[in-house]
């Protein structure tokens, strides 16, 4: 009797397997169909073509998205290294903190910012306690607004793969570093920061994807004034009319965020999956 | 040693200040689910009506059972088939094979969510398409479908890594024990992966009743989530009731997340939990099936909160705030035809009440066949365009015989000449909203108003093309029906030019702008404005000279897959509402015109109305306008395809393109941060390559 071939058991993977080709890979052949088909049914780069009327909304984007991805690691890189000086309990502690707004779904987050920030909003009417009736500061609709709506919708993308790697650097390391003369920041800088990279690369595209693609946060925070590619696809698949233009532009906003993630994976030398928590 | 002591109180300082910006928010929205008024920004009293409204309403709850029973569903098969999948692609051989499953597995996680939720809109589109089915396949089953898709991954990802960590030597031992490979699964390896399997579950369960995004484009019509009900909630009027949701929400998951951290497996040190697992075996067996009869059992009891649905199914899709819905104590129009349809017929019929915002929504959800309705509500110019497209289906007025109670002035209309497709529901006019209070009365002469600098920032527009253009056109004294597109380019020009003053774009946003005082000015419907002024008393209305007349009227959509019998009650539905009692809630309500002679000289009515506001009756019938000759002067008719592609085309210009005067510093702060980066990366590269030679140098040397 032979023994049972064994790479049998492989075939569990088959359900799956016809699952991602009927589910995820042909829709997204189906996107390429619809952004390269033009008006007479052929191929055709009319739809990119179209795409011009859209720049604007590419480039804010863009920018709006690298600025938040940014402001996001300036403010999350500290706190999760601050979380991480803290003991274990209290540890646990901030970083349920952390994840409980992610927990919350953005419309909400996002609909509570633009509350706080309206010109008739909380904080308006705090301060106008505090300084006087004249005083306003204008905030809601303007780009600010919107990017201030990523960063605190998006931030504990930033905090939890940092936090997560910073946790696992043997502390003997820095204990090593100022032993051989190094100061605090020093070892900050040379010693952690470095091995740091993996959680602030998986941070970054974990921050940078959502911010480029959302829609919504500047429907509410942008009063409608600041598109973005997010809004003008979702805008698109509202009208059958002009699901290839929507096409085109996933398309390109999908190559846009492949290109990114895989130069930010370069910088990830260990290629480590580390940064992934939750 | 001052030094040592500082820097712990440095961060613990920053790490307060940035938990209180991150919960400042919440605290806001929860403070003020509280609240005894409307109001965001005054807390006048403490009180539990919006959470009182949310259970009356029972939409919420609706919705959050959906929004269970989907994500419960996906993450049981989503678990089922990741695990098996986990599995098999440890075992693979072939790398390259391996490697190929896993990077198709990884990529809705990599993909920003709206292309997945695209890309499978397009999908069903497309298998749609192909079957020549008349209606889109979106709705429970394409919902589920998509959720089982992007939670996948997420369950593969958590499953696999225990896969690895286990001693394979143990499943070998199996196998050549004599177990086959399903039984060397299930004593093996299952016991190994379970945490891995129950966080993965986890994981589903809860990214699944969070989403948004995907679910948006491939949910339909049909019925909603919590999140798509919580997006058409913020998309409307805002109620204070949504904050009582979200309230809740967190709440709910709050508790969870403390309990889950003071049981607290999830930090502790993951073999000696697996471990424990193991020896719980029995115990965590219970504790689940206990979890999943629990969620279960809680699903079951939300079914029976809200009643099962019933055999007819009326689909009646409206103008978001356009019909008397029982807030207030008025009278639920919806609620009472159906005790009414069943005292009169004995049967019982479930209203599927769903909203739009714009014409256009109206038509894009009628042309795509996104959704099935039975009676709609367009405006005039809309009307005449789905009948001319095929839209409509002609009405059965011998089955409406309240069609008597319409004056004959609303009666054949151009949208329809022969009086065979539609009733009447309310007709006013488009004028300039703006607060009394901020506004100089001297600055309000006419469409002006909508371009004065005085007002920079505090200026709304009407959020959709169509009335926008018609505004500009009819403030440069444009025929709003011109096919010239010199004409429509001049329309843009006005509207480019008031862009770098305009606050924002709204549709039913407006009442919430301009009730907070957030803004000064809107054109809007003079309707909406007494709705406005009984919540802020500062507003006056102003009807310019040249303005909109429109009529808003109720019709049956062509559809041949509908039943006879729901044909009848969509009949019927619309006889019920010109009866005298519905239709003077909705007058009151909505507080639009109404064509109705049984609302107008409803005395009750009249008085209603005064209480608003004294002129209410003369703003909405005024006696020396002659509603058919400024109708046919000024009302939106149909537009040809060619005119309609090119208005959109500019209306899409118009809101993509930055003006000069927004071009945002962003940009180049994002151009500046861009280039930083570079020369960073560049300078950091160089000085590493410079030290590597360096070494290398050295150990050169040192040979």
């Amino acid at each position: 009797m032979t023994p049972r071939p064994k790479n049998r058991r492989s075939l569990a993977a088959a359900p799956h397997m016809v699952w991602a080709i009927l589910f995820i890979v042909a829709p997204l052949i189906f996107v390429a169909v619809y952004a390269f088909r033009g008006q007479n049914g052929g191929f055709s780069f009319e739809n990119f073509a179209a795409l011009g009327d859209y720049t604007d909304a590419f480039v804010r984007s863009a920018s709006y998205s690298l600025i938040a991805t940014v402001i996001c690691l300036v403010i999350g890189y500290p706190l999760a290294y601050a979380i991480s000086l803290a003991s274990p309990k209290a540890q646990r502690v901030l970083i349920m903190m952390v994840m409980l707004p992610m927990w919350i779904n953005f419309l909400i987050r996002t609909y509570a910012i633009m509350k706080l920030l309206e010109d008739t909003g909380f904080v308006n009417s705090v301060l106008q306690k505090i300084f006087g009736e004249e005083v306003t500061l204008h905030m809601i609709n303007t780009p600010g607004a919107v990017i201030f709506g990523m960063v605190y919708d998006y931030l504990p993308y930033m905090v939890l793969p940092i936090f997560t790697v910073l946790s696992k650097i043997d502390p003997k390391l820095g204990e090593a570093a100022s032993d051989l003369g190094c100061s605090k920041i020093q070892t900050l800088f040379r010693v952690t920061l470095p091995l740091s990279v993996s959680g602030v690369v998986s941070g970054i595209t974990m921050v940078f994807v959502p911010s480029i693609s959302t829609f919504y946060i500047s429907q509410k925070l942008g009063g409608g004034q600041y598109l973005l590619i997010g809004d003008a696809i979702e805008r698109a698949f509202g009208n059958p009319e002009k699901y290839s233009v929507g096409a085109a532009m996933s398309f390109v906003l999908m190559l846009i965020v492949l290109v990114s993630t895989a130069i930010m994976n370069r910088f990830d030398r260990d290629n480590a999956k580390g940064g992934v928590v939750v | 040693m001052t030094k040592k002591a500082r820097a712990p109180l440095l961060s613990k300082v920053y790490t307060f200040f940035i938990y209180f910006l991150l919960y400042l928010p919440i605290a806001v929205m929860i403070l003020f689910s509280f609240n005894d008024s409307k109001s965001m920004t005054n807390f006048t009293g403490f009180s539990l009506r919006w959470y009182k409204e949310l259970f009356v309403n029972g939409k919420a709850f609706e919705a959050l059972k959906y929004s269970l029973i989907i994500a419960l569903l996906s993450a049981i098969v989503a678990t089922l088939i990741g695990t098996m999948a986990a599995y098999g692609i440890h075992y693979m051989r072939k790398k390259a094979l391996r490697r190929a499953v896993t990077s198709v597995t990884n990529i809705p996680m990599m993909n920003p969510d709206i292309v997945t939720g695209i890309s499978m809109l397009l999908l069903f589109a497309f298998i749609q398409l192909i079957l020549g089915l008349q209606h889109s396949l979106l709705g429970f089953g394409t919902l589920l479908i998509a959720h089982i898709t992007f939670n996948l991954p997420y369950v593969i990802l958590s499953v696999l890594p225990k896969l690895r960590q286990m001693d394979p030597s143990l499943s070998e031992a199996a196998l050549d024990l004599g177990c086959t490979p399903v039984k060397a699964f299930l004593k093996v390896e299952l016991p190994a992966i379970l945490p891995g399997v129950l966080s993965g579950a986890v994981m589903a369960f809860t990214l699944s009743l969070d989403d948004f995004v995907i679910s948006n484009f491939t949910i339909g019509n049909s019925f909603q989530t919590l999140p798509i009900l919580i997006y058409s909630m913020t998309k409307r009027e805002v109620t204070p009731d949504m904050n009582a949701i979200c309230s809740i929400v967190f709440v709910v998951i709050f508790i969870l997340l403390l309990l889950s951290n003071l049981s607290g497996g999830e930090n502790r040190d993951r073999s000696a939990f697996s471990e424990k697992l193991r020896r719980h075996k029995k115990g965590i067996a219970i504790a689940v099936a206990g979890v999943l009869t629990a969620v279960t059992a809680g699903i079951v009891v939300l079914f029976l909160l809200v009643p099962p649905r019933t055999e007819k199914v009326l689909n009646v899709y409206n103008w978001g705030e356009y019909i008397s819905d029982g807030s207030d104590d008025s009278l639920d129009t919806v609620k009472a035809f159906e005790e009414w349809y069943y005292e009169e017929y004995g049967e019982r019929v479930k209203v599927n009440y769903t909203t739009y915002a714009s014409n256009e929504d109206l038509y894009n959800k009628m042309s795509s066949g996104a959704a099935e309705y039975d009676v709609i509500f367009p405006s005039d110019y809309m009307l005449a365009k789905l009948r001319d497209e095929g839209y409509l289906a002609p009405l059965d007025y011998s089955e409406i015989p309240n069609y008597e109670n319409i004056y004959d002035e609303f009666k054949g209309l151009f949208y329809d000449p022969d009086e065979r497709y539609s009733v009447p529901y309310t007709y006013g006019v488009i004028g300039l909203i703006y607060n009394g209070a901020k506004v100089d009365e001297a600055d309000v002469t006419g469409w002006e108003l909508v371009q004065n600098e005085a007002y920079r920032d505090k200026i709304l527009q009407i959020d959709n093309p169509r009335d926008a253009f018609g505004i500009a056109m009819y403030a440069l004294g444009i025929d709003v029906n011109t096919t010239d597109p010199a004409e429509w380019d001049r329309a843009l020009q006005f509207l480019s030019d008031q862009k770098p003053i305009v606050q924002s774009y709204v549709m039913d946003e407006v009442y919430n702008k301009m009730e907070s005082g957030e803004a000064y000015v809107a054109p809007y419907y003079a309707g909406d404005f007494l709705f406005m002024y009984e919540n802020n008393e500062d507003l006056a209305f102003y009807q310019p000279e040249a303005t909109n007349f429109f009529i808003d009227a109720m019709c049956i959509p062509a559809n041949p897959t509908r039943d006879d019998e729901t044909y009848l009650i969509a009949n019927r539905f619309i006889n019920y509402m010109l009866s005298e009692e519905p239709a003077v809630a909705n007058a009151e309500m909505i507080c639009y015109a109404s064509p109705n002679r049984t609302v107008v000289e409803n005395e009750e009515y009249q008085e209603y109305m005064a209480d608003i506001h004294e002129d209410a009756m003369e703003i909405l019938y005024p006696e020396d306008v002659d509603f058919r000759e400024e109708y046919g002067k000024y009302c939106f008719r149909g537009l040809d395809k060619d005119t309609d592609k090119y208005m959109n085309g500019l209306w899409d210009k118009l809101k993509n393109t930055t003006t000069e005067e927004k071009t945002d510093i962003t940009n180049y702060i994002a151009l500046g941060l861009l280039v930083l980066i570079v020369a960073a990366l560049v300078f950091f590269a160089i000085r590493k390559k410079r030290r590597e030679r360096y070494y290398t140098e050295k150990a050169v040397a040192k040979v």
